[in-house]
């Protein structure tokens, strides 16, 4: 297996495991959206049942990367979560924009307030993330014609972009009215650019500067975390009516996806 | 809130005592005590190993810290149990409530950030290093204000402590209160209504 390992696992071992992390935080948030339109389509179970696999395959390939059987799984089930985030992005867009009362008209108001359009790419991602994974865990070195490392580069950049878009559109939504609110547009979107400069021109000043970035990145995952908590917290009644304020507070677990990719990165940069 | 009053009695037998388990106390501020100890002895134990050269001191702070991060998980799942179970109206105890749930998860990332370094240093046979010691005073000074946060929503405020245990028989305000023998020259004592009320 490539890389150096650390406490026991291998870099794809870990980017599996993260995987499998990112689409259960993606999970809940989506439980809680779905639940609250109250499941009107059979659909809306699909990302459960493909998360469901996927976390499932990425788990065994963490344990048993040496049989042969998981990492198919894994391919297969990676597969299976690219489509269904796809497929579930059509949804969002037509049930959340296109098909609603004013349509392209209210565009900036379906966006604010409809199905969060990136959501399902979000989980899209975590299957391109497996694919990845499953490359790497089967000894391969490339991924669509690109080294292991650009492509987890590439990811890391593209998922971030689309996280900080996300958070951007929601945090507007909530003007902002607290200055950690801006916290996503900050390190992250550095780590961004520092990502793509690295993947075209590689140099050691530059690793040095995304892997402090990339551990800011992580920080504000948790950082976030414990302000959407507070946001909940703030709703009537806080956490005391939690069902209620969870599926109307901020996403509970959306800040974590900032946590996870820049574990990916940093996976990508101490131990590839 | 009405509070349960406990049926009095002593307890005799297994079964009964087995009928009165419930696991009815607040498990957070159990857990709590486990973050807090091993984060805080984690640095002890690296300071000392730093400044007098002894490995096994380090070691020890190595896996006090690893272990902090473990009991951590269930510091802050019993946490958000208990803040499901915090009927607190507005004001200021629910801001302190908020800051600490924020703080908490804060606090878990610096947490598990410093553990993975630590655990990276381990991996290279390095020791620790002044840098390493400084922001794990860091750490501990975050740990600080979280625990002066949930210590005022407990002594301050009484969150999980009112309302959450059952009174003792001698406290309802309608019974005869027990009668003390006292061995001063009234005779019986009995406790003063006020006393009892308060």
């Amino acid at each position: 297996m490539t890389g150096i390992p650390f406490i026991g696992l291998y870099p794809f071992q870990w980017i599996a495991l993260i995987a499998a992390a990112l689409t259960l935080l993606l999970l809940a948030d989506a439980l809680a959206g779905h639940y609250r339109s109250g499941f009107a389509f059979r659909s809306q179970y699909a990302p459960f049942i493909s998360g469901g696999v996927l976390i499932i395959a990425a788990g065994a390939a963490a344990i048993a990367p040496d049989t042969s059987w998981t990492t198919r799984a894994l391919r297969v089930a990676g597969w299976l979560t690219v489509v269904t985030g796809v497929v579930g992005f059509g949804f969002h867009h037509y049930y959340g924009i296109a098909k609603k009362p004013g349509g392209y008209k209210w565009l900036l108001h379906y966006l604010m307030y409809g199905a969060p359009q990136l959501a399902p790419l979000a989980l899209a991602a975590a299957g391109a993330l497996a694919l990845i994974a499953a490359q790497g865990l089967s000894g391969e070195t490339s991924f669509a014609g690109m080294s292991l490392r650009v492509a987890l580069l590439g990811f890391l950049s593209v998922a971030l972009v689309g996280a900080i878009l996300q958070a951007g559109i929601l945090h507007y939504r909530g003007a902002f009215n607290n200055p950690a609110m801006y916290a996503p547009l900050v390190a992250p979107l550095l780590a961004v650019f520092g990502s793509a400069w690295i993947a075209f021109a590689p140099s050691r000043p530059a690793w040095h500067a995304l892997a402090v970035l990339l551990w800011m990145t992580f920080l504000t995952g948790f950082v976030g975390l414990g302000m959407h908590l507070r946001g909940m917290g703030r709703q009537m009644g806080g956490l005391y009516v939690f069902l209620f304020n969870w599926l109307e507070g901020p996403p509970a677990f959306a800040p974590g996806l900032f946590a996870g990719f820049a574990a990916v990165g940093l996976v990508t940069v101490h131990l590839l | 809130m009405t509070r349960t009053v406990e049926r009095g009695g002593t307890v005799r037998s297994l079964g009964q005592a087995l009928s009165l388990f419930k696991m009815g106390a607040p498990m957070h501020p159990i857990f709590v005590h486990f973050t807090i100890a091993l984060t805080a002895s984690s640095l002890a134990f690296d300071a000392l190993g730093f400044f007098l050269g002894v490995a096994s001191l380090t070691a020890t702070g190595g896996w006090t810290l690893v272990s902090a991060a473990v009991m951590t998980l269930m510091t802050i799942s019993t946490g958000l149990t208990s803040s499901t179970r915090a009927p607190v109206e507005e004001g200021e105890a629910r801001s302190f409530l908020r800051a600490h749930m924020a703080l908490g998860l804060v606090f878990y990332g610096v947490l598990l950030a410093i553990t993975l370094w630590r655990l990276s240093l381990w991996q290279q046979g390095l020791g620790v290093s002044w840098l390493y010691l400084a922001a794990m005073a860091v750490v501990s000074l975050v740990m600080t204000v979280q625990g002066y946060l949930g210590g005022e929503l407990v002594y301050r405020y009484g969150v999980e402590v009112e309302q959450a245990h059952r009174e003792l028989p001698e406290r309802e305000a309608n019974s005869t209160p027990p009668l003390l023998t006292s061995s001063s020259p009234g005779g019986t004592v009995t406790r003063e209504k006020d006393e009892r009320t308060a």
